[in-house]
């Protein structure tokens, strides 16, 4: 009877390692896909009753090895942690992806900004101061105040398009979301289904998760049962197997059900809202106000002036709004295509004074002036962007070390993996030499009677 | 720590990265020949790279109005000079018709024909242009000759002064006005073309008296004359010095913007050098620390 048992205890063995050889190698073949946390066989020794044999019942017997379940190892603290800092990451990534757009779109320091055109505008008044009577002269000042116009008004409808281009985006994070969020769900589905072998839909949905934090900046909450709840912000995104909509038209992420707004954590959406909403916006309001300082600037001193005739006074030189605005700034109706209207003339009656040209050349050293203006718009654009990108790759740092660490739990090893196919391999054929070692056994048991004959 | 294939995949790859990005941006500084390329590289020096470009071209313009000044300065210094010898001339050309006394009317119209001819040559100086402008006009339009002064010798301009700037917040008046330098017109004696019209009557004349009142009126306007000469000259010496000024400030203004801005390239090429060498590391550390595992050593 033992020695049938024996049989049985040996195959066990040849069962249990064919297991682990099988595990082995879906780790092996799994080593680089995103998610996967490697799986171990939980080998325990079967105890009385254990074995599925007929035979095996009296006295104390062994039972052979019980390979009957698949452990998923994953430090789910690390997890998290690589979930929220791929979330920041994501976030500090978008931003310092507008910075940057926003900062080329100024293109300064060069000698094609618009500093320069605002140096070659009041350049063109000090030419003018020199030739007043020149019609040519007259002309190339408004020659270079419309280049200056265009220069603020491009400048202006690219830091819109900026804020456009993250509207836009955001229709098409929501649509990611919602297909992520339907897929978790999905999971959840499955897991709930199937709790025995859900390692890999696991880690499918560990993936799909992170992928909507970096989205969405959303955290999941485990439930008893093995699903998990998602939210964004507090509010439920999945709960179970029932998944709330996000809408990203209009450039704004909303529930879909309510239309209220998505209170997204650090993350790509939230990043963008950031965009739109204060960083766009700040950079136009600091342009506005640079256009509005130069029209403010110059039309106080043009309207002061004398046109060529020396009697037409009290011109604009810029249109005086209201309100002037980058987008809007324009040159007045005033000069526009009548040269001999500029004002260079100081007094009245004197077509050849230039000093009015004279004084409004000098407004470009004026400390409250648009220049100075300009140039402190840029000089924060470049701190803002210097700490955009620094703030990035500190968190990049962080979050490789996050990914490292989660990664050294639940990553696959190769090395391991071979030395755990090498001894299950070793096992599987002891476990082989056993079971020929019984046959064996069995046929000495078999012959018995033949040699007492 | 365990550490895993992906480990060490990702953390060699991140390294390979980042040295490549080192190596990219010391090889972009070598290229473009600019370290400040843009706000964000260094924001303290892009903001003062913006300052002196501003002063660079405004500099560029002001040496524009630098250059019209010294024009406009030895325009009219050339007219006063000329114009003194033409004086000097007139009151040799008196003081002849003094001592001539009662000589024959002949040589009196000769005189007087004389002094009228250097009264129109002194008009033609008073009218002169630069760029088809009279420089003795003020800020006013040119009568309808295009002149400052009509044969009469009526001054159609202004009293006003034509400035130019030479640096920043700095003007000079590169002018004079008519009446400042001829003085202003009235019979008998007004402006200078007065006077000589007066003493060629007087000698016509053969009015001892009147001629002896134009004589010292004549004094008077020379003066006047010189006086307005010497002025002219120490601004054009004033313009001078500025331009001088100008010129070094420019350089100056672009060694500091080449400072800020402008790649080192000795410095440049060892620091590409230095990344080109911690690259090929990085790649020959990568090649051999990702094939090999156990793999390789199963038999």
């Amino acid at each position: 009877m033992a020695s049938i048992a024996g049989v049985y205890t040996a195959l066990s063995g040849l069962n249990a390692h064919r297991r682990v050889l099988d595990v082995t190698a879906h780790n092996v073949a799994n080593q680089a896909t995103p998610g996967f946390h490697r799986q171990r066989v939980d080998l325990k020794a079967g105890g009385l009753g254990a074995v599925a044999a007929v035979f095996a019942g009296s006295g104390q017997q062994v039972g052979g090895v019980v390979a009957d379940s698949v452990t998923r190892i994953v430090d789910q603290l690390a997890e998290d942690r690589y979930i929220r800092e791929s979330a920041l990451q994501a976030g500090t990534q978008a931003l310092s992806n507008d910075m940057n757009r926003i900062e080329l779109s100024f293109a300064e320091p060069s000698d094609q900004g618009i500093a320069s055109l605002l140096d070659g505008f009041w350049g063109g008044w000090t030419d003018l101061a020199t030739m007043p009577g020149d019609l040519a002269t007259r002309s190339q000042v408004l020659e270079r105040a419309q280049t200056l116009v265009d220069g603020i008004r491009v400048a202006a409808a690219d830091l819109q398009q900026v804020a456009t281009t993250a509207q836009e985006s955001l229709v098409g994070l929501a649509a990611d979301a919602n297909d992520l969020s339907s897929r978790i769900a999905q999971l959840n589905k499955a897991i709930l289904g199937n709790p025995n072998a859900a390692n890999d839909l696991i880690d499918q949905r560990g993936e799909a998760l992170r992928e909507l934090a970096q989205l969405t900046g959303a955290v999941a909450r485990p439930s008893a049962n093995g699903t998990i709840d998602v939210s964004i912000g507090g509010r439920t995104l999945v709960s179970g197997d029932i998944v709330q909509r996000l809408n990203g038209a209009g450039g704004v992420l909303t529930w879909a059900n309510d239309a209220s707004n998505v209170d997204a954590g650090p993350s790509r959406a939230a990043s963008l809202k950031n965009t739109i909403e204060v960083v766009v916006p700040k950079y136009l309001t600091n342009l506005d106000t640079v256009a509005a300082t130069l029209v403010t600037d110059v039309n106080a001193l043009h309207n002061a002036g004398f046109a060529q005739d020396g009697v037409t006074t009290a011109l604009d030189f810029f249109e005086p709004g209201p309100p002037v605005t980058a987008a809007s700034l324009a040159l007045s109706v005033d000069v526009v295509g009548q040269p001999e209207n500029i004002a260079a003339a100081a007094a009245g009656g004197a077509s050849f004074d230039g000093d009015l040209a004279l004084s409004m050349a000098a407004v470009a050293d004026s400390v409250t002036g648009a220049d100075t203006e300009y140039r402190t718009l840029i000089g924060n654009l470049g701190v803002e962007t210097r700490e955009a990108f620094r703030r990035e790759s500190i968190q990049e740092n962080v979050t490789q070390s996050a990914r490292a660490t989660a990664d050294s739990v639940g990553g696959v090893s190769v090395d391991e993996e071979m030395a755990n196919l090498m001894s299950a391999q070793r096992a599987y054929e002891a476990s082989a030499r056993v079971l020929t070692t019984m046959d064996e056994l069995l046929g000495v048991l078999m012959n018995t009677g033949r040699v007492g004959r | 720590m365990r550490v895993t294939n992906s480990m060490v995949v990702n953390s060699t790859l991140r390294d390979l990265n980042l040295s490549l990005s080192r190596l990219q941006d010391t090889q972009t500084d070598l290229t473009t020949g600019r370290k400040i390329r843009r706000g964000s590289d260094d924001p303290t020096g892009a903001s003062a790279a913006m300052t002196i470009r501003n002063q660079l071209r405004r500099a560029e313009h002001e040496a524009r109005s630098l250059d019209d000044a010294q024009a406009w300065l030895s325009s009219a210094d050339t007219a006063l000079v000329t114009g003194l010898e033409v004086l000097g001339a007139v009151k040799e050309t008196a003081i002849r018709a003094g001592n001539t006394g009662s000589g024959n009317a002949l040589s009196r119209e000769a005189l007087a024909k004389s002094v009228e001819n250097m009264r129109s040559d002194l008009l033609t100086l008073a009218n002169t242009k630069y760029l088809g402008r009279p420089i003795f006009n003020g800020t006013a339009a040119p009568n309808a000759d295009g002149n400052a002064y009509d044969a009469a010798g009526v001054y159609g301009g202004n009293g006003a002064a034509v400035s130019r700037e030479i640096a920043p917040n700095t003007t000079v008046a590169v002018n004079m006005t008519g009446e400042e330098i001829f003085g202003v017109q009235g019979a008998p004696f007004g402006n200078v073309f007065d006077v000589l019209e007066e003493l060629a009557s007087a000698i016509r004349a053969n009015d001892t008296t009147r001629m002896a009142t134009a004589q010292t009126e004549l004094e008077t306007a020379t003066t006047r004359w010189s006086a307005s000469t010497a002025e002219i000259g120490s601004r054009g010496a004033r313009v001078e010095q500025t331009a001088f000024r100008a010129a070094d400030t420019d350089l100056m203004l672009r060694e500091t913007l080449s400072k800020l801005e402008d790649v080192d390239i000795a410095a440049a090429l060892m620091s590409v050098k230095a990344n080109e060498n911690a690259y090929t590391a990085a790649l020959t550390a990568a090649a051999k620390v990702i094939p090999p595992s156990l793999v390789d050593y199963l038999r």
